[in-house]
C-alpha cells in the first residue's frame, strides 16, 4: 500500500494563534486541549491531521491497547491486563514500547459504546468468555482526541466525554461490564458556530479556545493555493522538503517540554491573573489554572524559564474568550480581542 | 502521571462543601448531599477527595475484594450494572443463575456518588433513589430474585446552567450546597499553584498533605464513634421544628436531617451534646433546597434570583429616579398605563436607542406589575406560587404520560442511550449482553455442534431499551420590535413565553431563542435544556426598533433544520410569538410581501410545526396580519389574549402530542 502522507504542520500558511493553540497543548497536555471555531475550508482538520508529523513520542506498556506508562498504579495495570485476557507479566518486566502520541479521531456519529468500550462480543460467544473491547478513551489515553464538528455530537456521547475529561478515568458500568481505565486525553475539537453552539460545560472543558476565519491577505491566499497544489501534486518530494522545518519545530516542542517544569510563575503575576479572571468575568477556577498553564508553556515554547507579563496577555487571549460570562442578548462573541486586551492593561494599571 | 486523587486537605475555600461532606462521612443518616454550581468550582475534585479519607471497606454481596469508599456511577451505567444481574460467566460454566451484584451493592456502607446528577437518566434515578429510601436493593430480574442491604450515602453534583434536578430528587438530599468561584484574588492564586504543583508531582503532593488529610481522617472515625452518644436537648427539637416552620418547610424530612446534621457536627467537633451553634452551622445546608418548595417548584432557587434581580433592578431604578420620577405617582395610584405609554410613544418618535432604555429599563416594567391583568403579572414574579401551581401541578402527572409516549416513540429508533433490556420483539436492536446472561444457565444442556462456545435460541433474545432525552424542541421566535412596546404587549408575550418555558422544564424538552428586532435577528439562545438559562435572557430582552419579520422567522427555520439533522427524530416547535407587522426585509422587496413568501415556503417542511401567538392589540383597527402568517405557515394560531395559564397547557399539550 502506498504510503499515505498528511500535509505538513509547517508548511500551513497564517492561522498562528490556531496553530500556537495546539503547539503549546503538545508540550504541556494538561491544559486540556483546544476548541478551533471557524467558518469551513479554513484548514481546521489538516491542522490538527498534520499534528501527527510533530508528535513526540511516548512509552507505552505493550501489549495493552490503554497506552499505560510504566509508572502507572500497579493495581491498574493487572486489571488492564485481566480484562483484556492477556497474561500479566513479572512485575519488573513489563514489557515496554515507544510510540507516537495518537491523534483518536472521534467521529461525530459514533456510538457509545464505541466510544467507552463493551463487551467483546466474538470472544464472549466463542469461548464463553467476558472480555473487554476497549473503545476511542482507552486509544486516546495520552494522546489526542479529535472531534471534528464537536457541536453535533450526541448528547449522551457528550456526556460521557465530560465525565472522562473530568477525572481522567473511564468508568464503563455497562452491557454486563464493570471496569475503569485511565484516559487522560487531550480534546481538540473544531466546530462551525452557525450550526449550533455548545453546551456550556463541554464549552468549559477545552482549555483553550481560537477563532479562525479564511485569510484575508491575497499573497498569503496564493502561497495557500500553490502549497496545496504542489503538495497533491507530489505529496513525497513536498513532504521533504518541509522536512527542515518539522524537524526544528520538533526539536523545538522538546526543548520546551523539558523546559516546562522548571518555569516560574512569581505571585504578583498569579495574582494578576486572578484579579484578571474576577474583573471580566469568568465560571468557576479553571480559567484561572488555564491561564497560569498557558503563559508557564508559552515561556517554555520561548526558551525562557520566566513568565512575563506577556506570556499572560496571550494566554488569557487563548484561554478566556469561550469562558467569559455572556451577557444577554450578545451573540456569542469570539472577537473580543480588544475588550480583553483594555480590560487586561486597565487590571494591569491600576495593580501596579 | 498517575492516577492520584487530589488530597481533601488541600482543597482551597469551599467550607460549606467541606463541611457537607464531611458531616456525611461522619453520619451516613443525613441522607447524603447535591452539590450545585458553576463549572470548574472543584465539585467533583472535593468529592472524589472524600474517598482519600475513608476507609476501603468489604463489599457486601458476593463478598470478593474491597471497594473503594466513594463509587462512582456514571451516567451511561446500564440498569443491570447499576441494580445487580446475573454473572454471565458463571452461569455458562455452573448452569445456573448466579447474582452479580452491580453498584448499588458495591456502594454499601459507603458513597455513592453521581457526577452531573441531573443529566441521569429517570429510571437509573428511580433505582437509586428506591435503594436510598430503603437502605436495600431489590431485584427482580432476568430470573433472579434477591435482595440485599445497600445503604449509602447519596452525593450528587450539578450544574444548573444543564437543567435543574426534578424537586422529588432533590429532596432525597438531605443537605444542598452551592459551590462559588472563590472571590478573593489570593485565594485564586494559592488555588493555581497547588493545582499546577499536583500536576507536576501528584505523588509529592499528596505526601505533602498526607498529615492534614490523616488528621482528618482521624477526627471522621473518632466522630463516628462518639456519634452514637450524642444527645439532642429536646428545646433544641423545639427550635428545629422552628426554623423549619419560618421556612415554609413542607413534610418532617428537614427536621430529621437538621437533627442528623447538627449530632454529626457536634461529634465531629467531640462534643456529646448538640448545642445551638451546632444546628445554626447546618441549618441553611439543609433548608435552602426545600424551603423555595412551598413557593415555585421548578427553577430551584427562583427567589433568591429573584431577589437580587430586584435588588439590581432597584439600583437602576435610584439611577434613573430623577428622570423618570414625573411619570410615576400617577402608575401607582392605579390609573393604569398611560404615562408609559406616553413614554413608549416618544420613544417610537425619537428614535431606537431611546425606546430601548425605556423598554429594558426597569421603571418601564414595574409598574406594569401593579396595574395590568393577571396575565401581565407572571412575567416579573415567575417565582411566584399562583403561576406555577397553575401550571405545575395538573402538569406533573401529565408529563409522566407524556414521557412513557415518548420513550415508545423511542424504541423504534436504534439510536440513543441503552439503559435496559426487554424480551419483547420489536427491531432486531439486540441487547447482546443480555441476551448472552439469558442464555448463559441452559448452556450445559444444549446441543452444540458448530464449535461456538455459545448456542443462542430465538426464546434467549432480548431487544434493547433506548432512552432519548429531549427528543422535543421549542424554538421561540419573538418579536422585539418597538410595536410589541405599546400597551405592555410584550410585557404579555414575556408572560406567555415564560410559562411555555416552565412547561418545557417539566417536559424536559430543549429550548432556544430567537427574537428580531432593529436590523435583523439573533440566536438568544442556542438549542439547550437550560431553562433557567431562557429565563434569564427573556427577563432581559429589550425590545424596540423595526420589524424585520423574514429575518427571525428564518433564523428560527435554520435552527430548527440544523437541530433535525442532528436529531431526525425530534419534533421542532416554533413558537412565532409576533404582531406580524414586518417593516423591514432581508432583501430588496416589500417586507410584508417578503414576510408571506417565507413564511409560504417555510411551511413546507413537514417535521417543523408552527405556533403564532398573535400580539395585536384587539379592539383597534385590526391588521390581522399574523393571523395571516398563521395560515401560511398552517400553524395554530392564537390571539394572546385567549393566553390563560390553563389554555396554555393545552396548546403544547395538542402540539406535542
Amino acid at each position: 500500500m502506498k504510503k499515505q502522507y498528511t500535509y505538513p504542520f509547517s508548511a500551513i500558511v497564517g492561522q498562528e494563534q490556531m496553530k500556537l493553540a495546539l503547539i503549546l497543548n503538545i508540550i504541556n497536555p494538561t491544559l486540556s486541549g483546544v476548541l478551533i471555531r471557524g467558518e469551513k475550508g479554513t484548514a481546521k482538520s489538516t491542522a490538527v491531521r498534520a499534528l501527527a508529523d510533530i508528535l513526540p513520542e511516548i512509552e507505552v506498556i505493550e501489549g495493552l491497547p490503554f497506552n499505560l506508562a510504566h509508572d502507572e498504579e500497579p493495581d491498574i495495570i493487572r486489571e488492564c491486563f485481566a480484562v483484556t485476557g492477556e497474561e500479566m507479566p513479572a512485575d519488573d518486566g513489563l514489557p515496554l514500547g515507544k510510540q507516537k502520541v495518537k491523534v483518536v479521531e472521534l467521529p461525530v456519529g459514533a456510538t457509545e459504546d464505541r466510544v467507552v468500550g463493551t463487551l467483546d462480543l466474538e470472544h464472549a460467544l466463542k469461548a464463553g468468555e467476558k472480555r473487554i473491547e476497549p473503545g476511542l478513551l482507552a486509544s486516546a489515553h495520552r494522546g489526542i482526541l479529535y472531534v471534528d464538528e464537536v457541536n453535533l455530537l450526541d448528547d449522551h456521547v457528550v456526556d460521557v466525554l465530560l465525565d472522562s475529561a473530568a477525572m481522567g478515568i473511564n468508568t464503563i458500568e455497562r452491557e454486563g461490564v464493570s471496569f475503569s481505565h485511565p484516559s487522560r486525553f487531550t480534546l481538540v475539537g473544531t466546530m462551525n458556530p452557525e450550526e449550533g453552539e455548545l453546551r456550556p460545560q463541554l464549552l468549559d472543558r477545552f482549555g483553550l479556545c481560537v477563532h479562525i476565519e479564511g485569510i484575508a491577505d491575497p499573497d498569503d491566499r496564493v502561497t495557500v493555493m500553490e502549497r496545496r497544489f504542489a503538495f497533491e501534486e507530489s505529496p513525497e518530494v513536498f513532504c521533504s522538503q518541509w522536512n527542515g522545518e518539522s524537524d526544528k519545530l520538533v526539536e523545538r516542542i522538546r526543548q520546551a517540554r523539558e523546559l516546562y517544569p522548571k518555569v516560574v510563575v512569581g505571585r504578583e503575576n498569579l495574582l494578576a491573573i486572578a484579579n484578571y479572571c474576577l474583573e471580566v468575568g469568568v465560571d468557576g477556577h479553571r480559567g484561572d489554572i488555564i491561564i497560569m498553564k498557558t503563559a508557564k508553556t508559552i515561556a517554555a515554547y520561548d526558551g525562557r524559564a520566566e513568565v512575563e507579563q506577556t506570556d499572560i496577555d496571550q494566554a488569557a487571549m487563548l484561554a478566556l474568550p469561550h469562558r467569559i460570562r455572556r451577557q444577554p442578548l450578545q451573540d456569542i462573541v469570539m472577537d473580543i480581542g480588544p475588550v480583553l486586551k483594555n480590560k487586561m492593561h486597565e487590571v494591569v494599571a491600576r495593580d501596579r | 502521571m498517575h492516577t492520584q486523587l487530589y488530597p481533601f486537605s488541600a482543597v482551597v475555600g469551599q467550607e460549606e462543601l467541606k463541611l457537607s461532606l464531611l458531616l456525611n462521612a461522619v453520619n451516613p443518616r443525613i441522607g447524603g448531599v447535591v452539590i450545585r454550581g458553576e463549572k470548574g468550582t472543584a465539585k467533583s475534585t472535593t468529592v472524589r477527595a472524600l474517598g482519600t479519607l475513608l476507609p476501603e471497606k468489604t463489599v457486601a454481596v458476593g463478598g470478593t475484594g474491597c471497594s473503594p469508599a466513594v463509587v462512582t456511577l456514571p451516567l451511561n451505567a446500564t440498569e443491570d450494572m447499576v441494580a445487580g444481574g446475573i454473572d454471565f460467566q458463571r452461569a455458562m460454566k455452573e448452569g445456573r443463575r448466579i447474582f452479580q451484584p452491580g453498584l448499588l451493592a458495591k456502594a454499601d456502607k459507603g458513597i455513592l456518588y453521581i457526577d452531573e446528577v441531573n443529566l441521569l437518566d429517570d429510571h437509573i434515578v428511580d433505582i437509586v433513589l428506591d435503594a436510598a429510601a430503603s437502605g436495600e436493593n431489590r431485584v427482580e430480574r432476568e430470573g433472579i430474585s434477591c435482595v440485599h442491604p445497600a445503604s449509602f450515602v447519596l452525593v450528587g453534583t450539578m450544574n444548573p446552567e444543564e437543567g435543574e434536578l426534578r424537586p422529588q430528587l432533590l429532596d432525597r438530599f438531605g443537605l444542598c450546597v452551592e459551590a462559588a468561584a472563590e472571590s478573593d484574588a489570593e485565594k485564586r492564586a494559592e488555588l493555581m499553584v497547588r493545582r499546577e504543583a499536583f500536576d507536576a508531582d501528584s505523588k509529592g503532593f499528596v505526601m505533602q498533605y498526607r498529615e492534614e488529610n490523616d488528621r482528618i481522617a482521624k477526627k471522621i472515625a473518632d466522630a463516628r464513634e462518639l456519634l452514637p452518644r450524642v444527645v439532642i436537648p429536646s428545646h433544641l427539637r423545639g427550635f428545629i421544628s422552628e426554623l423549619c416552620r419560618e421556612n415554609n418547610v413542607a413534610g418532617h424530612r428537614a427536621d430529621l436531617v437538621i437533627e442528623q446534621a447538627a449530632k454529626a457536627h457536634a461529634a465531629y467537633w467531640g462534643s456529646r451534646e448538640v448545642s445551638v451553634d451546632d444546628v445554626t452551622a447546618v441549618a441553611g445546608l439543609a433548608l435552602v433546597h426545600r424551603r423555595r418548595e412551598a413557593v415555585s417548584p421548578p427553577p430551584p432557587e427562583p427567589s433568591q434570583k429573584q431577589e437580587e434581580n430586584q435588588k439590581q433592578n432597584n439600583c437602576e431604578n435610584d439611577e434613573q429616579q430623577e428622570q423618570q420620577q414625573p411619570g410615576q405617582p400617577e402608575q401607582e395610584d392605579g390609573t393604569g398605563g398611560r404615562p408609559r405609554q406616553e413614554e413608549q410613544e416618544r420613544g417610537d418618535s425619537e428614535g431606537n436607542e431611546q425606546d430601548e432604555e425605556i423598554m429594558a429599563g426597569p421603571d418601564g416594567e414595574q409598574p406594569e406589575d401593579d396595574n395590568v391583568s393577571p396575565v401581565m403579572e407572571q412575567i416579573f414574579d415567575i417565582g411566584k406560587p399562583f403561576t406555577v401551581r397553575k401550571i405545575a401541578y395538573p402538569k406533573d402527572r401529565k408529563m409522566r404520560r407524556g414521557s412513557g409516549r415518548r420513550s415508545r416513540s423511542r424504541v423504534s429508533q436504534k439510536q440513543g442511550r441503552y439503559t435496559k433490556s426487554t424480551v419483547k420483539r420489536r427491531n432486531d436492536d439486540i441487547a447482546l449482553d443480555a441476551t448472552l446472561r439469558a442464555a448463559a444457565p441452559f448452556q450445559r444442556y444444549r446441543d452444540n455442534d458448530k464449535g461456538m462456545a455459545v448456542v443462542l435460541k430465538d426464546e434467549d433474545i432480548r431487544e434493547k431499551i433506548r432512552e432519548k432525552r429531549l427528543g422535543n424542541l421549542l424554538i421561540f421566535v419573538v418579536d422585539a420590535s418597538g410595536s410589541m412596546g405599546a400597551k405592555g404587549r410584550m410585557v404579555a408575550s414575556k408572560g406567555a413565553i415564560m410559562s411555555l418555558l416552565i412547561d418545557a422544564y417539566q417536559k424536559r424538552d430543549k429550548i432556544a431563542m430567537v427574537s428580531f428586532r432593529k436590523d435583523g435577528a439573533v440566536v438568544n439562545l442556542p438549542v439547550t435544556s437550560s431553562v433557567e438559562l431562557a429565563a434569564n435572557m427573556l427577563r432581559e430582552m429589550p425590545v424596540g426598533g423595526r420589524t424585520p419579520f423574514s429575518a427571525g422567522i428564518s433564523k428560527g427555520y435554520e435552527l430548527a433544520r440544523n437541530y433535525l439533522m442532528k436529531a431526525p427524530e425530534a419534533q421542532p416547535i416554533v413558537v412565532l410569538v409576533t404582531d406580524g407587522k414586518a417593516n423591514k426585509a432581508l432583501g430588496s422587496g416589500k417586507p410584508l410581501e417578503e414576510a408571506f413568501e417565507i413564511s409560504g415556503k417555510i411551511s413546507r417542511e413537514e417535521r417543523i410545526r408552527f405556533l403564532v401567538v398573535d400580539t395585536e392589540e384587539p379592539g383597534l383597527v385590526n391588521f390581522g396580519l399574523a393571523a395571516k402568517i398563521a395560515g401560511l405557515l398552517n400553524a395554530e394560531y392564537f390571539k394572546i389574549d385567549d393566553l390563560q395559564a390553563d389554555s396554555l397547557l393545552d396548546i403544547v399539550k395538542n402540539a406535542t402530542s
